[in-house]
């Protein structure tokens, strides 16, 4: 009998063990939607970073940066993630206004000097430059500035700078290159405007199927044509005003109960091993230096940058949008 | 006699279900504590999406009834035209179609390189109100045509055997037999459709074609996903809820529209009509029938264009017995409900008490006046900090999906329960017999209408996204969203592929529904 009980324990106490071992920890990431789907890079860097973190990365999908920053605000303290993932920069004030961002500790050389990254709470991840893209097959002289685009009677789709975030690109472009003659780029581009869509999927596929003459999007876009499709063709348009840069960023929060986990994923972001997954799957540029990338990355275009001020952007950001929604009218 | 057990249940049903609204609207108030902004209403922007919203509906309303009268009349006049049942089974297809399907199948047709926008001029485009009032009377005109079809069909034999002993001419039996037949219906179907417009959300957010086309839904929408403005989003959406209410109780104090109901009685005495008249019917039929095929043929190029891969189908395989499942749930559920919420109605008939009745049916059909928009961001504010939405958030796409469809499921089982009441109430009352005595005798009655309506509320559930987008899962995709994520990730021949599937799915239910009502 005693024998038993010794037996009855000891397979408890394995149980148990091995439970404890099994156990890992979870590292929860808020991320938008094409982030995780089957051909975006969230399956991907899930394996390659749960490789070596002995713990399970959990991936929830919200729809996108916006909705990210929202369900911050609703949960507040009781926020379910360690780490957020998917906001561009311009979202970086209003995020920090919910005192749950956490400063990050990474070392931050590896990061391009173009990108002049001096945040101490978020990380870049990629970054892309808007660009109006067009088929070279239709189009043989390109506009090659926004005031020449505007100018011009080419047909446009951009995106609605209320729900995308492509379209608020658009939108402190034209407010940097205009300044004051805003309302009137509006005004003129409305004439020659096919129709401006919700999100950036919308207008993209009507410009791919023969929608318009350009459509607003980012540099990298050709990118996916020539290594997805094998199709040259499309092609974005170099302005000589400089390109709005976007930057795609990761945060952890304060309210995680691993931070140094909550870490270490912002350093594998920085890696090269997710810096080379991120460019063939989110169709966005490295971050870091030296990441080897795709041939056929080298025929796209490399724009100057306009820089922008981001905290003169999130001051003025309500006033455009209601410069756009009474000036953007036919 | 009036609190009886199986009213209680269809009271409790529409308490529920005014709880969930409440529960919605408290979510959004109590978010940051303050009420709807006021200055609003003040704004010009506030009043030029006001406008906007009720021109375009009442253009949709009035181009939708003005055309479809004369294409019933079409319909009931030439009772030999070709294929006139695949007409009234499209006619009802174009009602439910998804929009994400309906809008890819308009713009390949009309858009800027559209298969038909070259015959259209320089100047045309299919982006703005144009567009908008397009897709709004793709939609209902169909819907007009069958509900105005089905109300001549009542017009007793006897009245054209009458008018011909009379030697009525066309203008006098126009006004003294046909006006009076449609007349209650064209008024209520105006006014549905006015509605449905008034509260549109996909048509205007994509044919819109810029800030000058906002309906008020459009706006709350913006309003709460990108500036997360909840003031402005109540201020707007009480705004919509008392417009459409008003329309509401205007409209709806009369009977539901039959439109669903059997194409009934064989015709023996129909008046005949001249060649030219029948050449011009024929003629105004098959326009129609284009006008209605065409956007789903449009969409065959891109099935050709496909590449095809087992991952691909076992997706596409996989979300739409998601969807079924999800969408047949949702219906059963619809239906249970729509039964209890009608025995009040029902029994306030009985004992004639017109503001029971009322009140009661305006509570019962409310989700057809709320902004959805309001109703989904309210809950999703409410439960996110109290329960785990990413794991229990397929319990709000099938009740707010319930929600959604129950105002049309009530509306069409209606008319055929208050018919049954009228015809064998005094029957059944004088023999006592009890509850579930009665729903035996009632069922063989009810059948066809429970059936019919069943699968109409399950293809409306089926091509939701609005909702999963904001609580669905990710591992439980449902086919629209399917199309969703591959049209939104460059796949766009992945996705009309995945669109002609479930038009697929949705032809064959729509033959179950009409085979359901001829067997009848």
């Amino acid at each position: 009998m005693k024998k038993f009980t010794t037996l009855c324990l000891a397979t408890l106490l394995s149980v148990n063990l091995f439970a404890d071992d099994s156990a890992k920890k979870i590292l929860t990431v808020y991320t938008y939607d094409s982030f995780v789907s089957d051909w975006g890079p969230g399956p991907k860097i899930k394996q390659a970073f749960e490789k070596d973190c002995q713990c399970t990365l959990n991936l929830i999908a919200e729809e996108d940066g916006v909705s990210i920053l929202n369900r911050l605000k609703i949960e507040g303290k009781k926020v379910k993630a360690d780490v957020i993932l998917g906001l561009d920069h311009a979202l970086m004030k209003d995020a920090k206004a919910t005192g749950l961002i956490a400063d990050h500790s990474q070392d931050l050389s590896s990061i391009k000097p173009s990108l002049n990254w001096q945040d101490s709470a978020f990380v870049p991840y990629d970054f892309g430059y808007f660009a109006f893209i067009y088929d070279s097959s239709k189009i043989t002289t390109p506009a090659t500035s926004l005031k020449q685009l505007i100018a011009s009677d080419a047909s446009i789709i951009y995106q609605d700078p209320r729900t995308s975030t492509p379209g608020q690109g658009l939108m402190f472009w034209i407010n940097a290159v205009f300044k004051g003659d805003t309302n009137q780029a509006w005004r003129e581009l409305a004439q020659h405007t096919v129709t401006v869509t919700k999100g950036w999927y919308e207008g993209y596929s009507m410009f791919l199927k023969g929608g318009s003459d350009y459509v607003l999007s980012y540099t990298t876009s050709p990118a996916y044509h020539m290594i997805v499709e094998s199709e040259s063709k499309y092609k974005a348009a170099a302005f000589s005003e400089g390109h709005i840069v976007q930057v795609e960023v990761a945060a952890a929060l304060n309210t995680s109960p691993h931070p140094e986990l909550a870490q270490s994923f912002l350093r594998f972001l920085l890696s090269d091993a997710a810096q080379t997954i991120l460019p063939v799957t989110n169709w966005m540029l490295p971050v870091t230096n030296n990441t080897t990338l795709p041939e056929q990355f080298s025929k796209l275009i490399s724009p100057k940058t306009l820089e922008i001020d981001i905290e003169e952007l999130s001051n003025q950001r309500k006033q455009w949008i209601k410069d756009w929604r009474t000036n953007a009218v036919k | 006699m009036f609190l009886k057990f199986s009213n209680i249940s269809g009271l409790i049903c529409i308490f529920c279900i005014s709880v969930v609204t409440l529960m919605a609207f408290y979510g959004l108030i109590a978010f940051n504590q303050q009420g709807a902004d006021l200055a609003l209403l003040q704004d010009s922007y506030f009043h030029s999406i006001l406008l906007f919203s009720i021109k375009q509906a009442l253009l949709s309303a009035i181009l939708s009834t003005v055309f479809a009268w004369p294409i019933a009349r079409a319909l009931y006049y030439c009772p030999k035209l070709y294929f006139k049942k695949s007409f009234l089974s499209l006619s009802l297809l174009c009602f439910v179609l998804p929009t994400l399907v309906l809008i890819t199948g308009f713009v390949s047709l009309l858009g800027r390189s559209g298969i038909i926008s070259p015959f259209l001029g320089e100047d045309w485009n299919l982006y703005g109100m144009q567009g908008i009032l397009l897709a709004h009377v793709y939609m209902n005109l169909p819907f007009a045509v069958r509900a105005f079809h089905n109300q001549l069909q009542n017009i007793p034999d006897t009245s054209w055997i009458l008018a011909r002993q009379m030697k009525l001419n066309r203008w006098q039996k126009l006004c003294v037999i046909e006006w009076p037949a449609l007349r209650s219906t064209i008024s209520l179907v105006f006014g549905f459709i006015t509605i449905l417009c008034f509260n549109s959300f996909a048509v205007v957010l994509s044919l819109g074609g810029g800030p000058q086309s906002t309906t008020l839904e459009v706006a709350i929408y913006q309003a709460l996903k990108y500036d997360f403005n909840i003031a402005e989003a109540l201020t707007l959406a009480w705004t919509q809820f008392f417009i459409a209410g008003v329309f509401f109780v205007l409209l709806y104090r009369s009977n539901s529209v039959a439109w669903l109901a059997k194409d009934s009685n064989k015709k023996n005495s129909l008046p005949q009509i001249s060649n030219t008249n029948k050449a011009f019917f024929t003629l105004l039929y098959s326009g129609a029938f284009c006008f209605m095929l065409l956007p789903l043929l449009a969409l065959v190029p891109g099935l050709i264009a496909t590449s095809y891969s087992l991952k691909l189908l076992a997706n596409v395989f996989e979300a739409l017995i998601m969807t079924l499942v999800l969408g047949s749930l949702v219906a059963s559920i619809a239906m249970l409900i729509a039964y209890c919420i009608m025995l009040p109605i029902r029994s306030s008939l009985e004992f004639k008490k017109p503001h029971i009745k009322n009140t009661l049916q305006w509570f019962a059909n409310h989700t057809l006046i709320a902004p959805a928009m309001v109703l989904s961001v309210g809950l999703y504010i409410l439960f996110l900090p109290i329960m785990d939405l990413d794991a229990l958030g397929m319990i709000f796409v099938v009740v707010l999906n319930v929600l959604m469809v129950l105002p049309f499921a009530i509306q069409q089982i209606r008319s055929r329960l208050i018919q049954f009441d009228h015809d064998y109430l005094v029957l059944s009352k004088s023999l006592k017999l009890s509850f579930w005595k009665n729903l035996s005798i009632e069922w063989p009655y009810i059948k066809p209408a429970i059936l019919s309506t069943f699968s109409l509320v399950l293809l409306i559930a089926m091509g939701d996204v609005a909702i999963f987008s904001i609580f669905g899962n990710d591992n439980l995709k449902t086919l629209p969203w399917l199309i969703y994520q591959y049209a939104g990730s460059y796949r766009i021949n992945e996705a009309s592929f995945a669109s002609a599937v479930l038009l697929g799915i949705y032809f064959i239910v729509l033959i179950k529904i009409e085979r359901a009502q001829s067997h009848a």
